[in-house]
């Protein structure tokens, strides 16, 4: 059983099938987002951290949300995945520090967020649970056996989106 | 703009920044010598470029509860400026100037936190006044935020605002001595692309 957790970078994917879990820390501001076909028992994990690429020639697709969700799809479709019956889970986009009198600061997690939805209705995904907004980091976690996704952040229990 | 990344920073940049971080720290150092009414001294701070991931392997780990400062730079310098405190560094601070020692960061009071983000504040303008003097530049401080949460979680937020820019931060890395303990100090300096090039052209190097 005991197998290593596969661990998503920041502005990474990762994805595994039967068996795992796959994990990316401490979001911030930062979006997980999950995508999992529970007949296939294929599940991956993206972890963006802007809205949009706007220079199309930079290499880090999934760095953004546009960029990273399609490829994210393009990558899981051809290993199976079918958008009808994926289950979409997303957590994130705090804003970790309150600037006073400038609300603006920061609010990158409420754009990122924003971003995410409406590239995953583009993309005809129903997102199926959330866990965004806030002013605290959490940890994300995918099982690929059962498609549970955990959360964790500090000082609350654990929470299974 | 001779630099259009942080990481186009040559070692002779790097070296002045060093330079200057140095008397910054020091600054710092003193600042926070005179509210604890402690001798307090720090090593000669490092400067390093390095990717999020690196950042929060020099400082500890990903889901590690620190907490932090953020002071936003405006006028002729734009960036932000991030102080961290990890247990250790709060908990010799908190100790000399409250009397209180934590095992964790979930057991400290508001009083606490803000004590903390006092002192993040008068270690961040203690180190911009000293770099502004140097370099003679113009920069406002805005007031200090502060948060308690994950590491990991904190770094995202330099990384996201110049996330167009640069994948890099810029960390200055020194550690204050107290009573012959070694305290690790995590202070960020990250000016915007332009602001940076204007700070090296200022000192005479482009």
């Amino acid at each position: 059983m005991a197998e290593k957790d596969i661990k998503v970078g920041i502005g990474d994917m990762k994805f595994a099938r039967g068996s795992n879990t796959v994990i990316t820390y401490a979001l911030g501001s930062c979006i997980g987002i999950t995508f999992y076909d529970p007949v296939i028992k294929l599940g991956g994990l993206l972890h963006i951290m802007l809205p949009s690429r706007s220079d199309p020639n930079d290499p880090k697709v999934f760095k953004y949300a546009d960029s990273g969700i399609r490829e994210t799809v393009r990558k899981l479709t051809a290993f199976g995945l079918v958008k009808s019956r994926t289950v979409v889970k997303i957590a994130g986009g705090a804003k970790m520090f309150e600037m006073k009198g400038n609300s603006d600061f920061g609010n990158i997690g409420q754009r990122n967020a924003t971003m995410v939805k409406k590239v995953l209705m583009e993309e005809r995904f129903r997102i199926s649970a959330e866990d965004t907004g806030g002013t605290y980091a959490r940890t994300m976690l995918l099982n690929v056996e059962n498609g549970d996704v955990v959360i964790r952040t500090v000082g609350k229990p654990e929470k299974h989106l | 703009m001779r630099l259009k990344r942080y990481e186009d920073m040559n070692l002779q940049d790097l070296d002045v920044m060093k330079e200057i971080s140095s008397i910054g720290t020091s600054h710092a150092a003193t600042s926070l010598s005179k509210l604890l009414q402690k001798e307090v001294r720090i090593t000669i701070p490092e400067v390093n470029i390095l990717s999020y991931d690196e950042t929060v392997d020099r400082m500890g780990q990903m889901e590690e509860l620190v907490a932090a400062t953020l002071v936003q730079m405006s006028n002729e310098v734009n960036g932000l400026m991030l102080f961290i405190f990890k247990q250790d560094l709060a908990n010799a601070v908190l100790g000399k100037l409250m009397g209180k020692q934590y095992e964790s960061f979930e057991e400290m009071d508001e009083m606490d936190y803000s004590a903390l983000e006092e002192i993040g504040n008068i270690i961040i303008c203690s180190y911009v006044n000293a770099f502004t003097q140097l370099v003679k530049v113009e920069i406002d401080l805005s007031v200090p935020s502060s948060t308690i949460n994950m590491l990991g979680g904190i770094l995202t937020v330099p990384i996201a605002e110049y996330g167009y820019e640069t994948d890099k931060l810029m960390y200055i890395n020194a550690e204050f001595i107290m009573d012959g303990e070694r305290l690790s100090d995590g202070l960020l300096m990250l000016p915007d692309i332009q602001s940076l090039n204007h700070i090296l052209e200022k000192l005479g190097i482009s």
